[in-house]
């Protein structure tokens, strides 16, 4: 068989196949056996090619005495070369006559005009041949009479006629066995052939669908590095417009009056705030690009969070929104950027008082809690695994709120709850989008809860690291 | 098509497609009934599954011509069903002619337009327009409550450029017609290309007409071929 498959036309159109193909040789020798016990003369089944594919190895006691003596063999010898020489024309059995007197018969196994092997089943004798031919007593001195003429006389006799119908007989035996096995041999090609077809077809389309992603990661990239370079050029003359307005409030160019030093003062903050807005959008592009790094250290959370109360304590008492802080006590150490930290919370409390009206309440917490009971997975508890331990940042405000359906999106760069242009609160809509991406540099989680009655908490989990040995 | 020079041996590879249940393993049953003498193989049907076919039935039918070129076709049917697509289009290989066997009931208008779309495109993914491939349409089971009428399919027929034949498979009517239909158109695109005629002595029509005389039709070429729809009346040759 050859190693590539062939196709559909190859087996139906060309009839490229072998009788190898078709048939399981054990379930052919059984065959070839089962007939041998019913008429008592051996079969023997070959392929076109040649080999034997089914044969029982029963030999006539008549050859197996021959072949005790030279002459004998050679005789032997000479009929079973003969017997496989011949070469049946298709549908026409043809006769071999053996040194016995008997003779073989061997027919070709055609299917669809196509012929795949042949049979040859033999020796037998006439019912007519009383005395065996003069020649075999001859083959050898050493063979004896009697016992050759014992032997010869169990040979099968079959008359041609019957012997014509038996040959009948297996040829539809054949032919059915033929057939089924190239329906199956059909069958399983086309199988394979349609599975490789189906799969060439996925291919294609996978390799469309990588293509497509490939260029959409391609615009991302380029959209990261425009917004890097557009950042970085609108910050180079607004360091300029907010030195020189510093400069003239500080009185370098004369003496600035009234009204102009009101002027003044909201040029240079307004500047300010633009060099905010552009800073973020830096720190996007950088934490995307994957260029922002992250230096870690020893640091207490509970220090953390003192500061960020501290600095937006003056923003919340403006507002009339209280500013509280809780934090576990004998809370580990984390390790981890400290400045960027500080940035996450800072954004996520801000945020918090931004969206609280007057009277409402932002508290900021620490506590200890264990990762493995979070993700729900108990494969790491019974593998061994140490439980991770992390600490967990809550910041709770009782402002609008945010709705279920809208929790996973806030974190997408540039997206707004309320995106109308009339809405009331400000802001690039970065960052949540920042946050979320610091706190993924420190391999932590931040996802956003509903606070009972009213408002939004937003959670972050920081695992907690030792340094690296 | 496959000739072989050594052996005078030509195989022809016929292709019935159609929607799913239009009657294609039908078509071939009939062929395989009607077929008399030694000319007949047997019939494959090929893993059905409810009665559908799941790979394709295939049905060999060997002639011997007089100039001594024997000639196999071999006739398989494609599943009809449309995942099975990557079959389809592995059977219509190699291809030389298609019988295109569609359901007369109105309500299946969009399912065979959708498989003749399907046809098209399967011979365009092997690059072969179906402008070049010989082919027939036949509108199968004419004895169905809300088929379309035989005036409607004959003026549909009469814009198109296939021979289109009506049939009631099941009842063994108009299929060798079709058939016939079939091999004929099949044997001038092959004659076109290989000059079979003049290599071999091979007499085609006498060759077709043969096999309609094994199929059962003691008749003229002519008449079985005026058997399409438009022609009986005008009663000419193709």
């Amino acid at each position: 068989m050859s190693d590539s498959p062939r196709s559909l036309n190859d087996i139906a159109i060309s009839q490229d196949f072998e009788l190898e193909d078709l048939l399981d040789r054990p379930a052919l020798v059984e065959m070839v056996h089962s007939f041998e016990v019913l008429f008592g003369i051996p079969l023997r089944v070959y392929s076109a090619t040649g080999a034997l594919l089914a044969d029982t190895g029963a030999v006539p006691s008549l050859y197996k005495y021959l072949e005790t003596t030279r002459g004998g063999r050679t005789a032997v010898q000479n009929v079973i070369v003969e017997v496989r020489r011949s070469k049946p024309d298709d549908g026409v059995s043809s006769q071999v006559r053996c040194i016995s007197g008997g003779q073989y018969l061997t027919t070709a196994i055609v299917y669809e005009g196509h012929t795949l092997g042949r049979t040859i089943f033999g020796p037998f004798l006439s019912p007519e041949v009383q005395e065996p031919p003069a020649a075999l007593f001859e083959l050898d001195p050493a063979l004896e009479r009697a016992e050759l003429q014992a032997h010869w006389a169990g040979l099968s006799r079959l008359s041609e006629e019957y012997c014509k119908r038996i040959d009948q007989h297996l040829r539809s035996t054949l032919d059915l066995l033929v057939f089924s096995g190239l329906k199956a041999h059909l069958a399983s090609s086309m199988h394979l052939a349609s599975v490789r077809e189906s799969f060439r077809e996925l291919g294609d389309k996978n390799k469309k669908l990588q293509q497509a992603y490939d260029r959409l990661k391609e615009l991302d990239r380029l959209k990261s590095n425009f917004l890097a370079t557009v950042s970085h050029e609108l910050r180079t003359p607004l360091t300029s417009i907010i030195g020189y307005s510093e400069m003239l409030l500080e009185g370098i160019a004369g003496e600035i009056v009234g009204e102009q030093r009101d002027f003044l003062q909201t040029i240079h903050e307004k500047g300010e705030q633009l060099l905010g807005l552009i800073k973020s959008l830096l720190d996007l592009s950088k934490l995307e690009s994957g260029t922002m790094s992250v230096r870690r250290e020893d640091l207490a959370a509970g220090k953390v969070i003192e500061d960020v109360v501290a600095t937006l304590t003056p923003t919340a008492r403006k507002k009339g929104v209280v500013l509280s802080s809780s934090v576990e006590v004998d809370l580990p150490g984390l390790f981890a950027d400290g400045e960027r930290l500080r940035q996450v919370l800072l954004n996520l409390t801000e945020n918090a008082i931004k969206f609280t009206a007057q009277g409402g309440v932002v508290s900021v917490s620490a506590r200890v809690v264990s990762l493995s009971s979070d993700k729900g997975g108990s494969g790491g508890v019974l593998l061994g695994a140490a439980r991770r331990l992390a600490i967990e940042f809550r910041v709770s405000d009782t402002g609008i709120g945010i709705a279920e359906e809208e929790r996973e999106r806030v974190f997408d760069a540039f997206y707004q709850v309320d995106s109308s242009s009339t809405r009331e609160a400000g802001g690039t809509g970065l960052g949540l989008s920042i946050v979320k991406r610091l706190v993924d540099s420190h391999d932590g989680t931040v996802r956003v809860e509903g606070n009972e009655p009213e408002g939004t908490v937003f959670v972050v989990t920081i695992p907690i690291k030792r340094a690296a040995s | 098509m496959q000739l072989d020079f050594a052996t005078r041996e030509l195989t022809i590879k016929l292709v019935y497609y159609g929607p799913a249940l239009s009657g294609k393993t039908t078509n071939l049953q009939a062929l395989h009934e009607a077929a008399v003498g030694d000319s007949k193989g047997r019939l494959m049907t090929l893993d059905t599954k409810d009665d559908r076919t799941l790979f394709f039935d295939l049905l060999p039918l060997n002639f011997k011509d007089v100039s001594g070129l024997s000639v196999r076709l071999k006739v398989f049917t494609v599943p009809g069903q449309v995942i099975h697509s990557a079959t389809r289009r592995l059977v219509v290989q190699g291809a030389d002619g298609v019988a295109f066997v569609a359901d007369s009931r109105e309500s299946e208008t969009d399912t065979n337009a959708e498989a003749f779309v399907d046809l098209r495109d399967n011979l365009k993914a092997q690059g072969i327009a179906l402008e070049n491939m010989p082919l027939v349409i036949q509108f199968n089971k004419r004895d169905m409550p809300g088929a379309r009428s035989e005036s409607d399919i004959a003026s549909d027929a009469a814009g198109g450029r296939e021979p289109v034949y009506l049939a009631v498979a099941t009842k063994g009517q108009g299929v060798v017609e079709c058939f016939i239909g079939l091999l004929h158109l099949t044997w001038q695109s092959i004659e076109k290309q290989h000059g079979l005629g003049k290599k071999f002595g091979f007499d085609g029509e006498g060759f077709i007409e043969n096999v309609a005389e094994k199929l059962g039709r003691h008749e003229a070429l002519d008449r079985i071929l005026a058997c399409r729809v438009g022609q009986a009346r005008l009663g000419g040759k193709s």
